[in-house]
């Protein structure tokens, strides 16, 4: 694996899985990935080790909701959908982020003198 | 609570585990083919899209593995996977399996059943409100008799004004009622109570209630509460009692309720009345008399006082009042009083007996536990094989520490699961033990704490084990692959060694503290009563209850025609060699202890008064009841009422009055403040014999001094028949009895006992826990034997080919047995030494239960030496032999 990865710690996967859901709809795990490695241009890998965790636990949590369906090449599949929790818990998320990126831009900007 | 959701759906992914392991193998097959068919419209291969697929996911089984570990209990289920295998791997031993299962299920077993005993008689908190705030005070003096001589009316107001750190005083007094019904009479214990009873008790009615205030004093209707015991024993538990009218001596009381479940101290009590029943009681003698003491005294402590607190406040107040009634104290006897916490006074005599019976199931779990080590240390030669595996294959020190651990935990478990078992079965034993001991063996059952202490244990000893078995460290396992023999390696030998040392000296504690307890059973039984011989049968029958004693003395002669009467009918029944009446019966002790004095001996000061037992007998009590006559005559019919005041004292009396004097024809009078309380006259009594002393008190009590005055001319205060006769006594007891009832239909027969049963009340404490003790004792001997043997077997075996070259070097089978023998034996002396050495320390502690023979009885000591030193050297034989005939021959080929 290469140097440019990046290392996905889980707080933010999940809330990179509740974004792909909302924007995309009831989604199954190959979709979910492809999505996020592409959102990063690929500069994330997702093996299936850090993904079904990650799912699993939004599950437990209640944010999503799974059921069986038939994909698009007609092969059942587990497809995850966003749960009205999962909307409120992401887009608290989503706030919180910002804040937090506002937060520690500010010390960063070569600065405002005092 | 997210997280709260979480741990819940963790939970129930414990349970759904087949059926999600397949979705989710599913599903990550269905995200893998995905894959594959995109790289094939990438334009690759089909293999290289499979392949690709595949190095993008990461592996399929770590995938699913890491789902596992979110999805359930990924420890728990570890912890069950280790269990699962550590009883595979004890099934495929079961012999093993089972002897340690068996050994450890002893050892569990006996204390858990010993525990439900002290806790429910020692540690379980009272049943009373604030029980712990409960205290007794108990009034003793010196001499015998003297252990609880209880208070007087005004002493316990002197108290109850003067002792500010008690905030409430119950007090009750002992009775007995004779209770008749359908079923015909019986006596029984009652307490005579003041109204403020329950409350400083701090006891609640199941049913009904309880008497108060207004109960008090002598214009009220007399009600009685049943005890919760007494309520399940003679009315089934039937709650239809209460309101209720029983009768009681004649006057009908009515039961007004039903106690809670709670002990009492010092008697056993059936019923709590208030006092009107009883005349006496509401009488001016009782109220005022100071020294006329019935009472028996429980009180409260005030919150935030102390129990020193109190015990100042109460010497101080005691000794005012000794100071300003001097003459209700008798100067020489060392009067005191002593204030004790309630529950530690309800488990006074257990104390010792329970403490020496944890000792001894103590020591037989670590012997178990010894064993089992052992056998542990054998087996684990060969799993070392199979732990070498595990380890190449990627387990850790803690996985491996994990596995052994879980088989020790669950052979624990399965040791626990059979001492349940036995832990029943012995509790049953044990509280018909206990209920010779304490007021509270009732409340012996397996409950909680107990189970908890029985799992605590298990724990402990599991753990202990994995210590013990400790693993070679990670150096060691790798050098055992390079497929050298494993013999054992010396670390474990010695620790072999020093387990069976250890059982060797604990089963010499258990099998001496065995033979004192057997040796003190033998000589309890071996006591001479005093009594010539035992063919003797007595009845006790109470005609007159006291209230008709001290009120309505008329009754005593028409009671007298009917004891002559009896004791003539019986005495024509068949094999009757004679019949007599006294009171009470030989070997029980008088209820009634007064003053005496000597004509022409007064005391000198500081002296303590004598006193003696208050007996009554009939002509022929004596040669009935084989009581020698030593000096001077036997009552005759012409000692009657007028004829002048004879008594017969028995020896012990005469040495203590007349010491080296005959005491025939000499005067003695009983005295004291109490008498005038009494109907017995203070006038002078002349000597007429002298008998022999008897152990009235109980076999391993001194005889106590006693004056018997002739049943004719004292109130008859019960009666008890003395029957001799040349067969045996016991089959004479339904002819005798039936006379009884024909002759006095409404009296309560009680008692019916031959001498040798009595005998046997006194002895049979003793002889359980003898019992007992001797069982644990060669339980304990059987698993060190097996122990030695088993550990000679397998040093011999680990020996073979050292066995072969030495015995092709010359040395012959003797020579070769000799040297395990000498094996053995030292390992048996090393425990044996240490074992005395503890002996002799562990029969110091117990040196109450002993009667009879000292704490380090040589005889005892050097008998359990030769006995350990046989079993030993029996068990070190079949080794030995084993070692001889190992074939030189074929240990050198291999």
């Amino acid at each position: 694996m290469g140097g440019d990865k990046m290392d996905v710690k889980q707080g933010t996967l999940a809330l990179m899985i509740l974004k792909t859901l909302e924007m995309l709809g009831p989604l199954h795990g190959y979709g979910v990935a492809r999505r996020i490695e592409g959102t990063s241009g690929d500069r994330i890998k997702l093996n299936y080790g850090t993904l079904y965790p990650a799912l699993v636990k939004l599950e437990q949590e209640g944010f999503v909701k799974s059921e069986w369906r038939r994909s698009e090449n007609n092969r059942r599949a587990k497809y995850y959908a966003l749960t009205r929790a999962g909307r409120r818990r992401l887009a608290r998320e989503v706030r919180e982020w910002h804040a937090t990126a506002d937060l520690i831009a500010a010390f960063l900007t070569p600065g405002e003198a005092k | 609570m997210r997280h709260v959701r979480v741990a819940l759906a963790r939970i129930a992914g414990v349970f759904g585990r087949g059926r999600s392991d397949e979705d989710l193998r599913e599903e990550l097959q269905a995200h893998l083919e995905m894959e594959a068919l995109e790289n094939l419209r990438r334009g690759m291969s089909p293999e290289e899209a499979r392949r690709q697929a595949m190095l993008a996911s990461g592996g399929l089984v770590q995938a699913a593995e890491a789902v596992r570990d979110q999805r359930g209990l990924p420890w728990l289920e570890g912890v069950w996977a280790d269990l699962r295998y550590a009883l595979r791997a004890l099934r495929r031993s079961p012999a093993f399996t089972a002897v340690v299962a068996v050994t450890l299920a002893l050892g569990i077993g006996a204390n858990t059943a010993i525990f439900s005993v002290v806790r429910g008689v020692l540690l379980k908190s009272l049943p009373h409100r604030d029980g712990d705030r409960l205290v007794y005070l108990r009034h003793s003096m010196e001499g015998p008799g003297g252990a609880n001589i209880g208070f007087s009316v005004p002493e316990v107001r002197d108290l109850r004004l003067g002792v500010p750190s008690l905030s409430g005083m119950a007090e009750y007094s002992p009775w007995n009622l004779v209770f008749r019904s359908d079923d015909g009479a019986v006596r029984i214990r009652v307490g005579l109570v003041t109204g403020n009873y329950f409350e400083v008790m701090g006891l609640s009615p199941l049913l009904g209630r309880v008497t108060e205030a207004a109960d008090d004093g002598s214009g009220v209707p007399p009600v009685m509460v049943l005890t919760h015991d007494y309520w399940v024993r003679r009315f089934g538990g039937d709650s239809s009692v209460v309101g209720k009218q029983l009768q009681l001596d004649g006057t009908p009381v009515t039961v007004i309720g039903v106690l809670q479940p709670a002990p009492f101290f010092p008697d056993r009590i059936d019923a709590l009345l208030n006092m009107v029943i009883s005349d006496h009681h509401v009488s001016a003698t009782m109220v005022e008399g100071r020294t006329h003491r019935m009472t028996e005294v429980v009180a409260r402590l005030r919150t935030g006082a102390g129990l020193e607190q109190a015990e100042a406040e109460v010497a101080a107040v005691y000794a005012r009042m000794k100071r300003d009634h001097a003459d209700a104290y008798d100067a020489g006897a060392n009067h005191r009083i002593a204030v004790i916490p309630f529950s530690e006074a309800l488990g006074e005599r257990a104390r010792p007996t329970l403490w020496l019976l944890m000792g001894a199931a103590a020591f037989v779990l670590i012997i178990s536990v010894a064993s089992v080590a052992n056998l542990g240390l054998m087996r684990g030669v060969r799993r070392e094989q199979e732990l070498v595996v595990r380890a190449a294959l990627g387990a850790g020190m803690n996985r491996l520490r994990r596995l052994v651990l879980a088989e020790n935990v669950a052979l624990s478990l399965l040791g626990a699961a059979l001492g349940v078992l036995i832990a029943t079965g012995g509790m049953g034993l044990l509280s018909s033990l206990a209920e010779r001991y304490s007021p509270r063996a009732s409340e012996i059952r397996l409950d909680a704490p107990v189970f908890a202490f029985m799992f605590g244990l298990s724990a402990a000893v599991a753990v202990l084990l994995s210590f013990l078995l400790s693993l070679p460290r990670e150096g060691a396992l790798s050098s055992r692959i390079t497929g050298q023999r494993v013999s054992g390696s010396i670390h474990r030998h010695r620790l072999q060694r020093v387990l069976v040392v250890v059982q060797v000296a604990v089963s010499v504690v258990l099998l001496a503290g065995a033979g004192l307890l057997t040796r003190t059973m033998i000589r309890l039984s071996e006591v001479n009563t005093g009594l010539r011989s035992e063919e003797v049968l007595t009845i006790q029958v109470p005609l007159l209850t006291p209230a008709d004693l001290l009120f309505n003395p008329a009754s005593d002669a028409g009671a007298k025609e009917r004891y002559e009467e009896m004791r003539r009918e019986i005495g024509r029944l068949p094999g009757v060699l004679e019949v007599g009446v006294g009171s009470p019966g030989p070997l029980r002790g008088s209820e009634v202890r007064l003053e005496v004095k000597a004509e022409g001996r007064p005391l000198a000061t500081g002296e303590p008064t004598p006193r003696a037992q208050f007996r009554t007998a009939g002509p022929e009590y004596f040669r009935a009841a084989g009581i020698p006559l030593l000096a001077g005559r036997e009552f005759s019919v012409t000692d009657g009422r007028g004829t002048g005041w004879v008594v017969i004292i028995n020896e012990t009396l005469a040495e203590g009055l007349f010491p080296g004097e005959d005491p025939i024809g000499k005067r003695l009078a009983w005295t004291g403040d109490v008498l005038r309380f009494t109907p017995i006259s203070p006038d002078w009594r002349t000597i007429v014999g002298v008998v022999a002393s008897t152990r009235d008190g109980g076999l391993d009590a001194a005889p106590r001094p006693a004056v018997f005055m002739p049943f004719a001319q004292e109130l008859a205060m019960g009666g008890t028949l003395v029957i001799r006769t040349d067969t045996d006594p016991a089959a004479l007891a339904p002819a005798a009895t039936s006379i009884v009832r024909r002759v006095a239909p409404h009296a309560p027969i009680e008692q019916v006992l031959t001498v040798a049963q009595i005998k046997d009340q006194s002895v049979s404490p003793r002889r359980l826990n003898a019992a007992l003790i001797s069982s644990f004792g060669i339980l304990a001997v059987i698993i060190a034997a097996v122990g030695i043997g088993g550990v000679l077997a397998f040093s011999v075996s680990a020996r073979t080919s050292e066995i072969g070259i030495r015995m092709s070097l010359g040395a012959d089978r003797g020579r070769i047995q000799r040297m395990v023998l000498r094996e053995g034996g030292v390992l048996l002396v090393i425990g044996m030494a240490v074992g005395l050495l503890a002996a002799a320390y562990a029969g110091r502690m117990v040196r109450g239960l002993l009667f009879g023979v000292a704490p380090n009885d040589p005889t005892t000591f050097a008998g359990v030496a030769v006995l350990m030193a046989v079993i030993g050297l029996a068990a070190c034989w079949i080794p030995a032999l084993r070692a001889a005939r190992v074939d030189p021959a074929m240990t050198m080929r291999l």
